[in-house]
């Protein structure tokens, strides 16, 4: 940002030589040195020497105690109304990408936006979040974003660009092509923009689209719309590919759902049972009790087997044994009711046998609901083909481009740059010079989201209020004050929304209510209900078994959870640097394949090649000859015959420097793979896949993928569990149980099977030391995760990032292991690698385990780690000298040492880490998004996991001045309030009435476990063991758990 | 005083036809003398070597420790490993001299005056590792318990760091009295043969105006059994406190009561092969085959062949122990040892450390120069893998397998450790320009009863039926006469 020069008063600024002479000269009295040559014709006496030398010697202590540089500090001068310095506001507003939507808050300090977290008052997401609206506070301070509206790739007016645009659109036909809109108010002016040009047309076009299932539920049901699915009163959920708690349509909103039957307790035994029939390896297969995989084109084949073994009990016969089995098995709990189907196709025969099959089980109305639909997706990929038709013809004279990016992420995307170049008026409200708005005669910035006024209907009558955090940053405009300009309306679009959402609530009083908590909603339950189904099933299976088979290797170009479909993301360096779920890796896109093909391209996964950062080079050459060359991860649980890369990378230099891509470094463009049928986009294609002789390095940040038996997972299917809800309590017993009671003592000695109760927990932190214990009275925290939950999404790795100012490292330093995120999500897989059909996965959040006994602390040399009387581990910063000892003997390995200078902290002039991916972290603009609650640590200290320390402190102080004892739930970690999912709780265990407290003392007592508990440590934080609705656990088991068995 | 009659069945401690002066003049006039082209060579290598270490360090120090392949799992690599690598070189010096000075082994005259300097030098060596592994070197005077501004602020004295502080500038300070007290009369000695002003002053200052009077001697000896009473325990100590920065954590394969032991035998196997190394270099470069003899290298061999023998037994007890335990963190540590993605470094300890010594047991081996040479270097790189071992392949596959990962060294990680070298081979070469490299003065003493001339004498004493030989030895009262060196 700009070096602007502050004036302290009228003095300063009209009379600044003046000035700079009076501040140039330190001492402004005569010194009281004798300077003169008279005493000796010297010019120094005795007595001075010894003033010089003592000053001398000050000032170079001083100059050289290295300490942090001051940097500039700026008072306000007049106090702003609504702004306490140091004291953060909370503004509800609501985040929309596309047709993506989560009701926020927004916390702002000192006039900023700093966090973004779910509002809990939605009955949609009920708070939750995912990783990119976590995220999403980091691209309002994008450096890449453009500062003004453009003309010919020149800085120009917006009146210039409103004159030149009102007289280019002309009488020729014209297109207004947006991603899926939300926003009631927005729909309104297009349409007073189209009535005022009514050769423009509106098409929505969506990079990665629902076309097919719209257009199916179109012909079954009546409505080109979604439902909204009922993932929480489902009691089998069956998954036809859909990444329904990662990518598909609402994820935030179907995690919070899905969570609820995921939660179990010996006291209440039950699970939902989820299937899932997937092409690659999703967080949702991951989650899944029984999970089978096919290739893509094999999916209607697989919705076609399962309808069928519903309606006619017929046995399918698939391509694989294991397929048939679970369609059996899942047919035959469909039918016991409370049954859901979900599919990702985008082919609508397909989504229209699996309407078919939620129609026969009576799924609508209970778990599919058609009265109460789902807006997020509208994009029909058939009208962006006509589109381009038309413009290739020559007949268009205008196209405006909002929240799109076709010649990124269309699949033909140089067909879609020829026909645009034909096109006179061409018009992208695009942030930054995206590829489609290098390629745009007039770019008109739109404002963030968070700069932003708006609204947002994700489905009918269920709304949220959208309010600026901010003032905008930049000279950008809304794309409504644009379109209503140019429609020649005098009012602004504040104005617009304001009256329309006067009028729509009636009062002042209800106006504001509504903007303070940011829902509009009917009171209640969710309206809900179904529709007759008019589909022609006979017919849609009659297409999908005509359709010609797939090839030898099908490549699925997917969407990750990071980075989504590309769009600003791309460009987002903390979502870049988070680990995919799956793959936990950062920084690139790569080609997932199964273990087994990775060793017939001669990229073999194993015990040894796991930890070569060198990944093997191949060539995917697709259908239509685009080729792209990539490095192979292997993915267990990736069908064998299938590929996967994800989109959002390869991108243009401009986007941003993280986005940039070129052959070393960005990763390529997957789009090019999809495929068009004619009607809808198909999401995979035919490949061929060859080896090169390159290697290519690829950061993985976790390398092994068995948790090797060991007991820091506890997972138990749901009969094991059922029979015997002491299961865990035993195991953790074998362990500890000798060492609860004095060696001496016979008690319990008796007992075979000891079981583990809280009394034995406490004899255990009495006697499984020679060491005092330390008395904790008051406050003392503590943390449970729930591995049933944990879904593996990334919500709180990017929400503690943005809360504790954690530094990105870039993609060299990922490479080293050197990354700093506290807390990090393992992925354990077990099963046999090479059928894909067997993997299990397992998702554990590791972060600092708070313990009371805790290793690290005893070995600092300067006490620099040390325990508080409320149970955290706490780091001072200041007083460490870094040797790392500590991290040595963290048996966790969750500390994390400042390697370089990251963020500018450190001492030293010109040392700041650089990439030229990661840099704009260090942008004044984007240094903006840190949060000032929490110290930004100089290179060379270690750090980790604080318990959100700074939010701890906010709400015990706030308790005090309101005079009670804190609440439970008062206090929320930045990771726990992220979770989509409630996987997360905290609380104070001493506290009695507390949730962890009755949730690790009554109710979750039988899953309950600590993480290496053995070893004495006496974690702060304890996991709920995973409880999985299936026959069999693999994980334990050398036969049938090859990565246990040959240590990969 | 020490006896007068030494057995055949012992060999000669100074070979060939010695007198005091020959001494004097073998050792000292390399001194006097300009240095030859293989010293300069030698010297400007170190340096460089040096000066390169000091940019590696420097560069890391700027930029900060991300430049070293150290990481998240991994928080000691080469720094750590050639910190204990360096300091159980450094053991060997102090107890030649301290150890071997209490049991009255007259073998150690020969070779415990450089072995004491090598000590002084590995010890400095190893200083550095500790300290710039430090992120924030520049605050790392706060490891020391000073009075300071800051409350009551102290170090915190249950860290294993903090006791390697103590434990290591201890050991130095009292090596480096031990040497220097060693070296007063021999500088004594070079001061009285100066013929030129500088070195006169020089030495002189250097010697404390050592006269050479009896009661000079009187303290001398008194100051040098004292600080060898001081040393024993600390040739002990420093090693088993530097295992204790392993051995109190909770880490499998370092949390292991073994590893005192098993550090101290350890350190003196590798600090006598880095003696032999130097030692066979030294009496070849200046002469000095006739001081530090065949027998002198048989007997450090031997040493060497107890001390890995030794080390041999440790690392199998470790593995019987891992198993015995039945405990599946220590199981995995040993397994992941031998056979993960670190196998190499792994046996090649194995091979450097207990299998080759073992040759050892033959004594054609143990008296062949260049073999022993060979073994010397053998066995160091061995010792180096051994705290590789130790530290990287416990640390890089420990309790969560989540956070497993995998550590290479970057160029400032190795030029640090090349600059040691530098820093090393530096003083060592000035040392031996410099400072009598064999300790006169206890050669001198040793020459009437172990200098091969001498014993040659006794060869009619040995002739005599034992009788006639305790007849003498409680009547005849001459010894001097007795023991007069033949004339040739």
């Amino acid at each position: 940002m700009s070096q602007k020069q502050y004036w302290s008063g009228p003095e300063e600024l009209n009379n600044i030589n003046a000035n700079l002479e009076v501040a140039g000269d330190e001492f402004k009295e005569e010194l009281p040195f004798d300077l003169s040559d008279s005493m000796f014709g010297a010019t120094t006496p005795r007595r001075d020497f010894l003033k010089f030398l003592g000053f001398s010697t000050l000032a170079a202590t001083l100059v050289a105690s290295c300490e942090m540089p001051v940097r500039k500090a700026i008072p306000y001068a007049i106090k702003p109304e609504d702004i306490v310095p140091g004291v953060p506001n909370y503004y509800a507003s609501t985040f929309v990408d596309g047709g993506d939507y989560c009701p926020i808050v927004i916390k702002t300090r000192d006039g900023r936006p700093i966090k973004v977290e779910g509002n809990d008052m939605s009955s949609i997401t009920h708070g939750g979040t995912s990783a990119r609206v976590q995220a999403s506070v980091l691209n309002l301070y994008d450096k890449a974003r453009i500062r003004h509206p453009h003309a010919d790739g020149a800085e120009a007016t917006f009146d210039a660009i409103d004159r030149m645009v009102k007289e280019g659109i002309g009488g020729k036909p014209g297109y207004l092509v947006t991603a899926s809109i939300l926003s009631p108010t927005t729909k309104e002016i297009i349409t007073q923009f189209l009535a005022k040009f009514p050769n423009i047309k509106h098409i929505v076009y969506d990079a990665y689209s629902y076309s097919g299932m719209l257009l199916a539920n179109e012909v079954c049901y009546g409505k080109r719309t979604l439902p909204s699915y009922h993932f929480d009163k489902a009691n089998t959920i069956v998954s036809i590919g859909a990444d329904f708690l990662g990518t598909w349509i609402a994820p935030i909103e179907y995690a919070k759902a899905y969570s609820k039957g995921r939660k179990i307790s010996a006291r209440n035994i039950k699970l939902s049972k989820h299937y899932q029939v997937e092409a690659l390896q999703t967080i949702t297969g991951g989650a899944a009790d029984e999970r089978a995989t096919c290739k893509p084109s094999e999916m209607g084949a697989v919705a076609v087997a399962l309808y069928n073994a519903i309606a006619n009990g017929a046995q399918p016969s698939l391509s694989s044994p294991k397929l048939n089995s679970l369609v059996t098995k899942a047919a035959a709990d469909l039918k016991k009711g409370n049954g859901l189907v979900v599919g990702s196709s985008n082919d609508v025969n397909i989504q229209t046998v699996i309407n078919a099959i939620n129609d026969s089980i009576g799924a609508n109305g209970v778990t599919v609901n058609w009265v109460t639909t789902s807006n997020y997706k509208q994009g029909i990929d058939k009208d962006m083909a006509d589109m381009i038709a038309a413009m290739e013809a020559g007949t268009v004279g205008s196209v405006f481009m909002h929240g799109v990016n076709p010649v990124y992420d269309y699949f033909d995307n140089k067909k879609f740059t020829a026909a645009l170049a034909k096109v006179p008026v061409t018009v992208s409200f695009a942030d930054r010079m995206d590829e489609t708005a290098q390629k745009c005669k007039f770019v008109i910035p739109d404002h963030n989201y968070l700069e932003s006024w708006g609204d947002a209907e994700p489905k009918p009558n269920y709304f949220s209020l959208m309010q600026p955090g901010i003032a905008p940053l930049f000279k950008t405009r809304a794309i409504q004050d644009t379109l209503l300009t140019w429609a020649g309306a005098t009012t602004t679009y504040a104005d617009f929304w304001k009256d329309y959402w006067m009028k729509k609530l009636g009062s002042q009083e209800a106006f504001d209510k509504a903007l303070q908590d940011g829902i509009v909603e009917p009171a209640g339950e969710m309206p809900n209900g179904g529709v007759k189904f008019a589909g022609n099933v006979g017919d849609a299976v009659g297409k999908i078994q005509a359709k010609k088979g797939g090839g030898a290797i099908e490549l699925v170009v997917y969407q990750k959870i990071a980075i989504g479909h590309g769009g600003a993301w791309s460009n987002n360096p903390w979502l870049l640097e988070m680990p995919d779920p799956i793959t936990r890796t950062v920084w690139d896109n790569y080609l997932c394949v199964s273990p087994k093909r990775a060793k017939e391209l001669d990229a073999e996964l194993n015990g040894f090649s796991e930890v070569d950062t060198k990944k093997r080079v191949v060539t995917i050459k697709g259908a239509d000859g685009y080729t792209v060359n990539m490095p192979v991860i292997a993915v267990p649980g990736m069908h064998n015959d299938v590929v996967a890369i994800a989109v959002g990378y390869g991108r243009d230099a401009k986007v941003g420097r993280a986005a940039a891509s070129d052959a070393t470094k960005g990763g390529k463009n997957a789009y090019p793979f999809m495929s068009f049928n004619g009607l809808t986009m198909e999401h995979h294609s035919v490949v061929t896949v060859a080896k090169t002789e390159d290697k290519y390095e690829v950061a993985v940040i976790q390398t092994h993928n068995s948790y090797e038996a060991r007991p820091v997972v506890h997972e138990y299917t749901l009969e094991e569990f059922k029979k015997d809800p002491n299961v865990l309590l035993k195991e953790r017993g074998k362990e500890i149980a000798e060492f609860t009671h004095d060696p001496w003592i016979e008690e319990g000695k008796e007992a075979k099977e000891p079981i583990i109760d809280s009394n034995s927990e406490e004899g255990y932190r009495e006697h499984g030391t020679m060491y005092p214990n330390y008395p904790y009275e008051g406050v003392k925290w503590g943390m449970s995760i729930d591995l049933n939950t944990c879904i593996g999404c990334g919500a709180c790795v990017v929400g503690c990032q943005a809360e504790n100012n954690i530094s990105v490292v870039g993609k060299d330093h990922a490479l080293k292991a050197h990354e700093m995120h506290w807390i990090r999500i393992d992925r354990y897989f077990s099963g046999m690698p090479n059928d894909p059909d067997t993997i299990q996965t397992v998702f554990q959040p590791m972060l600092c385990q708070h313990c009371d006994n805790a290793p690290c602390e005893n070995v600092c040399p300067v006490s620099a780690t040390n325990h508080s009387s409320e149970g955290l581990n706490q780091m001072a910063y200041n007083r460490c000298i870094g040797t790392k000892y500590c991290a040595n003997n963290c048996p966790y390995k969750v500390r994390h040492f400042n390697w370089m200078d990251w963020n500018g902290a450190d001492c030293f002039a010109d040392n700041i880490y650089e990439d030229g991916r990661r840099d704009d972290m260090n942008d004044d603009l984007t240094r903006m998004v840190l949060n000032p609650d929490v110290t930004v640590r100089s290179r060379g200290v270690m750090e980790k996991c604080t318990f959100c320390v700074q939010r701890l402190q906010e709400a015990k102080l706030a308790a005090k001045k309101e005079n009670h004892p804190m609440k439970d739930g008062a206090a929320k970690t930045a990771c726990q309030q992220a979770c989509p999912t409630d996987a997360i709780m905290f609380g104070n265990v001493k506290d009695k009435e507390s949730n962890i407290f009755k949730l690790r003392k009554q109710e979750q007592m039988e899953r309950t476990f600590y993480v290496l508990e053995h070893i004495h440590t006496l974690p702060n934080i304890n996991y709920l063991a995973k409880i999985r609705n299936t026959e069999e656990i693999d994980a334990l088991d050398e036969n049938k758990n090859e990565f246990l068995k040959y240590h990969i | 005083m020490h006896i007068k009659y030494e057995s055949f069945v012992r060999e000669p401690l100074v070979d060939g036809d010695k007198d005091y002066h020959q001494v004097s003049e073998d050792i000292i006039s390399p001194i006097e003398r300009k240095p030859g082209r293989m010293w300069y060579v030698g010297f400007i290598f170190s340096l460089l070597l040096l000066g390169y270490g000091i940019f590696s360090v420097t560069w890391a120090v700027y930029w900060g420790l991300g430049t070293w392949g150290v990481n998240r799992t991994v928080g000691w690599g080469w720094d750590i490993t050639n910190f204990v690598w360096w300091i159980g070189i450094g053991h060997a010096g102090t107890l030649i001299s301290a150890i071997l000075l209490l049991f009255r082994q007259g073998w150690r005259t020969g070779v415990n005056r450089a072995a004491e300097a090598m000590t002084i030098f590995a010890v400095m060596c190893a200083g550095q590792f500790p300290i710039f592994h430090m992120g924030r070197v520049w605050d790392g005077f706060w490891v020391l318990p000073l009075p300071n501004t800051r409350g009551t602020l102290w170090p915190n004295f249950d860290s294993p760091l903090l006791w390697d502080v103590f434990a290591i500038s201890t050991y130095f300070t009292v090596s480096l009295l031990f040497w220097y007290s060693g070296l007063v009369p021999d500088f004594a000695l070079i001061r009285d043969r100066a013929k030129t002003k500088f070195r006169k002053m020089a030495y002189g200052i250097a010697s404390f105006g050592w006269t050479g009077t009896a009661k000079n001697w009187q303290r001398a000896e008194a100051l040098w059994l004292v600080l060898a009473g001081l040393s024993t325990p600390l040739v002990l100590s420093v090693h088993t406190i530097v295992s204790f920065d392993f051995a109190t954590s909770v880490i499998p394969g370092w949390h292991t009561t073994i590893f005192p032991p098993y550090f101290v035998a350890g350190a003196v196997f590798s600090g006598f092969a880095m003696v032999n190394t130097l030692l066979v270099l030294t009496r070849k470069i200046l002469h000095l085959e006739e001081y530090i003899t065949i027998g002198h290298l048989e007997a450090m061999n031997k040493i060497i062949l107890l001390t890995g023998s030794i080390v041999g037994v440790a690392y199998l007890t470790e593995l019987f122990i891992s198993w015995y335990s039945q405990s599946w963190g220590e199981m995995a540590a040993f397994q992941w040892r031998i056979m993960g993605p670190y196998w190499w470094s792994y046996w090649a300890m194995m091979s450097c450390n207990v299998v080759s010594p073992q040759l050892f047991w033959v004594k054609k081996f143990r008296r062949n120069v260049p073999f022993t040479f060979v073994m010397s270097i053998v066995v160091n790189i061995g010792m180096w893998f051994e705290r590789f071992v130790i530290i990287v392949t416990s640390t890089y596959r420990d309790w969560v397998p989540g956070s497993w990962s995998y550590y290479s060294p970057t160029w400032p990680e190795v030029g640090f450790y090349l600059g040691t070298f530098g820093l090393f081979f530096t003083c060592y070469f000035l040392f031996a320009k410099y400072f009598p490299v064999v300790a006169v003065h206890e050669i001198k003493f040793i020459l009437k009863t172990s200098g091969d001339n001498y014993k040659r004498g006794m060869e009619k004493i040995d002739n005599q039926s034992t009788e006639d030989f305790i007849h003498i030895a409680t009547t005849h009262h001459d010894e001097e006469h007795l023991l007069e060196a033949p004339h040739h």
